[in-house]
């Protein structure tokens, strides 16, 4: 079933096909509205009566949801007809005036024609301006939405030091736009459809033809066309019900607000999914080591791009094992520590009065409270947060003995470590992860914590995004993505896109292929 | 399966996992950190007296309280037939669970190295507790125990002070060496016999157990690495000691970097030489009945100190240099050759060089290795190069004539 690439149609809905059509009467239409929308305060209705004919004409729109300026361009260009001598023919009867809107007089972008109530109130009220024409069961609908929205500004939650600094918006128009001027390709394809049966929330699919598998577009089509769901308010409803494996820590769908991240997975042929009223743009497939990489490795130099990924993979495991290998070498591998060092931890530990898997679990749990406090304060109290939770808090429960000093350095290092991994939500659950393999490693020391991790990897590998192994191209192992993965090759190496995303036209360089 | 069983049995499996519960986890402040263990002769009887001394964590100066100002260790015995039963039996005086893991330092005492100590290490070798890479030491006229129970002024933890203090001298000096319990058991079950580094308790032992020696700049008690024991069939049968020691060493291609005194050419000071780098090739052969030890030695080293006016930018008088510390090598080395040979001890390994080589020749002698080591020939070679002079060729002093 092709999609219908404007989204006047409501996707999904079930209602039985009856949809009540307009009436010629406009005051009917008129009643109609206003009773649908309970007689709405921000519904404004203007009548015009064209000077011919003295045919009732309305306009109506959604006050705080369109652009001003757009409306009365609509409007006036719809009435222009009034004003015999301008050299355009004057329409012989009532009837003609509809027609003479709609092929000549209108010049406003996306011109719909309407038949049905329900298709007007959705027009209405994502913001486009209706107008009917007394005596004709049609309408016709502009668009016109915009009102107040945000600007364009820095991104916030993923910084970079080089590189765009433009985040995507609320608005998805903006949102397309910030794409499109990064790729200015013909292949750039977009289709939309409207999703939510109470919401009706604009999302659009975004790919480029030939890169992206056209299977993976058609699946992804596929599946947003079923979804059912009353609500899309921000596009992590659509990845949780999108998600092929729900009970998996690990998020398959990776989230930028960055239009320069989007337009670089789009050329990896990757597909990125757009939702109105959210800056957050999905892209899938995502494979692990996607939310290990940012857009800032391609723009700085290859060689630090590449120590700088090594230190994230190295940050990743320490803050998923760092504190269970702590707990599990203390309470039962003793004999692995160098002996200064553990004469030293001995001495620490004197007179610490919790097993060395609680003082753990405490320092853990008080750093995740201190890192809630700091995200959900306003910014000025959230660093007094920091300040007191991390140096007073620590340092006295130091000095109360209540902790030893090495656990404190441990809990602190893997909380650091955790920053580094560049995706927020993958960040998450290797945090919610570490606890888990703290317990295995409590439980039965590095044993437990050899078998929480081959339980992690087994499961890794079990997960796909979009059909996508999530552990390529490690496994199934690629050689040639070998290139884009630990390390980052030099640019002029990367001649080939990722093999599993990648539909037939593989390279990159058309021009570098033959060197 | 279906979905709820899969679940029931995934649950099950997970409590399997945790029900296993911590069957060894030990925290850290229930244990006592053994660092060296001490085996004695319980006079006139047959038991071991075992001593351990146990590292006392409340006094390392790391820690966050105020230092208690007890000493860094904590020494307790415990006699039994066995060493693993002197182990279990140290629970009576231990309020921790001994953890041997990290024991640094085995020391025997000279009477029962005298009895022989053949025996001793089984448990070194059985037991998954107890570490076979520890230093082995005896003691020099003297117990384990008085060893163990001596404080160091510098290492808090004496034990581990006294590995420093081999593996220090071993590397500068060369008399000594790191001689650890998988080198004595591999050199007890191998043919012909070993070398044991040796320590001595020159001070007063009493005053050395006092923490409050420690506060003085000349600390009373203290230890010296002293020779090697030489140990034949297990029984301490003699010492090598000084150039004696050190020629030991060299035949088993032990120095890593010494320093000697050789004479002056035509005068009467000294030169200081220290051999940076030494190794030493062994072929052992058969002939006659007689076995030939061809040992090769090449030296090289510095001079570091000129006791005497010596031109060295002549020719000739490098030559001569060279030569003489050859010649001293060799003296060396052929003294420690000869006095193994009196004692009829294969401390250099020649015996197990031979059966790997030669086993057909070992076949001949092997019942009577000891005589024929005994009667053995030393085909000595040695090369000596003296690659610097330092940061200056002739001395501030001029030529005295």
């Amino acid at each position: 079933m092709p999609i219908r690439k404007t989204g006047s149609t409501p996707d999904g809905k079930k209602e039985g096909g009856q949809q009540p059509p307009l009436s010629a009467v406009l005051e009917e239409n008129l009643e109609q509205i206003r009773a649908r929308l309970g007689n709405s305060p921000d519904l404004v209705i203007r009548h015009y009566k064209s000077m011919i004919h003295e045919v009732q004409v309305a306009a109506i729109y959604i006050n705080a949801i369109t652009d001003k300026n757009l409306v009365d361009t609509y409007i006036e260009q719809a009435m222009k007809f009034e004003f015999p001598g301008e050299g355009v023919g004057i329409p012989a009867a009532p009837g003609d005036i509809y027609s003479y809107f709609k092929t000549k007089a209108v010049s406003i972008g996306k011109l719909k024609v309407i038949r049905d109530l329900n298709t007007l109130l959705e027009a209405l009220l994502s913001g486009d301006t209706v107008l009917l024409v007394d005596g004709i069961a049609e309408a016709l609908s502009g668009m016109t939405s915009g009102g107040e929205g945000r600007a364009v500004s820095e991104a916030a939650t993923q910084v970079s030091i080089r590189g765009s600094k433009e985040a995507f918006t609320e608005s998805l128009g903006t949102n397309i736009a910030l794409v499109r001027r990064r790729i200015k390709s013909p292949d750039l394809r977009l289709e939309t459809m409207t999703l939510g049966a109470i919401t009706r929330t604009d999302i659009s699919i975004m790919y480029i033809k030939g890169l992206a598998r056209e299977e993976a577009v058609f699946n992804l089509r596929e599946k947003l066309q079923h979804i059912e769901a009353d609500s899309i308010l921000e596009s992590g409803y659509i990845e949780q019900l999108l998600e092929e494996n729900k009970f998996s820590p690990f998020p398959t769908m990776y989230n930028t607000e960055r239009p320069d991240s989007v337009a670089g997975n789009l050329l990896e042929g990757r597909i990125a999914l757009l939702v109105d009223g959210t800056p957050f743009v999905l892209i899938l497939p995502a494979t692990f080591f996607v939310f290990m990489h940012t857009v800032e490795d391609y723009y700085q130099r290859y060689d630090v791009s590449t120590l700088i990924r090594l230190l994230r993979v190295i940050c990743l495991v320490v803050s998923l094992f760092g504190p269970a290998i702590f707990v599990a070498a203390l309470n039962f591998h003793q004999e692995m520590i160098p002996t200064p060092l553990l004469i030293n931890l001995a001495s620490q530990r004197e007179g610490v009065p919790f097993p060395t898997f609680i003082e753990a679990l405490m320092m853990e749990c008080t750093f995740e409270v201190i890192r809630e406090a700091g995200i959900r304060l306003p910014s000025p109290i959230g660093q007094t947060v920091s300040i007191i939770g991390g140096l007073v808090l620590g340092q006295a429960a130091v000095q109360a003995g209540i902790v030893s000093p090495a656990m404190v350095i441990v809990v602190s290092l893997t909380g650091i470590c955790s920053f580094t991994t560049p995706a927020f939500n993958m960040a998450l659950s290797i945090r919610f992860l570490r606890f888990g393999i703290m317990f295995t490693g409590a439980f039965m020391g590095l044993y437990g914590i050899a078998i929480a991790a081959l339980m992690l990897v087994a499961h890794m590998c079990s997960l796909r995004s979009l059909g996508v192994p999530y552990m390529s191209p490690l496994g199934p192992f690629s050689p040639g993505d070998q290139k884009d993965l630990f390390v980052r090759s030099p640019l002029h190496f990367m001649k080939t896109r990722p093999r599993l995303t990648r539909s037939k036209r593989g390279r990159r360089q058309p021009g570098a292929g033959s060197s | 399966m279906n979905r709820r069983g899969s679940s029931f049995l995934a649950a099950m499996l997970a409590a399997m996992l945790a029900l296993t519960g911590c069957y060894n986890s030990r925290e850290l402040n229930e244990l006592a950190i053994v660092s060296g263990i001490g085996i004695d002769l319980v006079p006139g009887k047959e038991d071991y007296k075992v001593t351990f001394q146990i590292v006392n964590p409340k006094s390392t100066p790391t820690t966050v309280s105020p230092g208690s100002g007890l000493p860094a260790i904590v020494v307790i015995s415990a006699t039994d037939r066995t060493v693993f039963g002197a182990l279990r039996k140290a629970s009576k005086r231990a309020t921790r669970q001994l953890f041997f893991a990290h024991t640094q330092l085995v020391a025997i005492g000279e009477p029962l190295a005298r009895r022989g100590i053949n025996h001793v290490f089984d448990i070194f070798e059985r037991s998954h507790e107890l570490r076979l890479n520890s230093a082995a030491l005896v003691v020099r006229g003297g117990s384990a125990e008085s060893l163990l129970q001596m404080l160091s002024p510098i290492e808090s933890i004496s034990s581990l002070g006294l590995v420093n203090k081999v593996e220090n001298t071993a590397k500068v000096w060369g008399e000594n060496r790191r001689t650890d319990v998988f080198g004595l058991i591999s050199g007890i079950a191998g043919e012909g016999d070993i070398t044991v580094n040796g320590v001595m308790l020159p001070g007063d032992i009493r005053e050395g157990r006092k923490k409050s020696s420690l506060e003085q700049s000349d600390f009373k008690g203290g230890s010296i690495m002293s020779g090697l024991a030489v140990l034949k069939e297990g029984r301490l049968t003699g010492w090598m000691e000084g150039t004696d020691a050190r020629g030991t060493q060299w035949l088993l291609d032990e120095i890593k970097e010494t320093g000697m005194d050789i004479g002056v050419p035509g005068a009467s000071g000294k030169l200081a030489v220290n051999i940076f780098h030494s190794s030493t090739g062994v072929r052992v052969e058969l002939r006659e009945g007689v076995p030939v030890f061809h040992v090769r030695i090449r030296e090289e080293g510095n001079v570091s100190e000129a006791g005497a006016f010596v031109d060295f930018s002549i020719k000739e008088v490098m030559d001569q240099v060279q030569e003489t510390l050859k010649t001293q090598t060799a003296q060396e080395v052929r003294q420690a050759f000869e006095k193994a040979q009196g004692m009829k001890c294969d401390i250099f390994n020649f015996g197990n060089e031979l059966k790997r080589t030669h086993p057909q020749d070992w076949q001949k002698v092997m019942n009577h290795w000891d005589e024929a080591f005994a009667q053995g020939r030393l085909d000595l070679h040695v090369e000596a190069y003296i690659r610097s002079t330092g940061m200056r060729t002739k001395t501030y002093m001029g030529q005295e004539n």
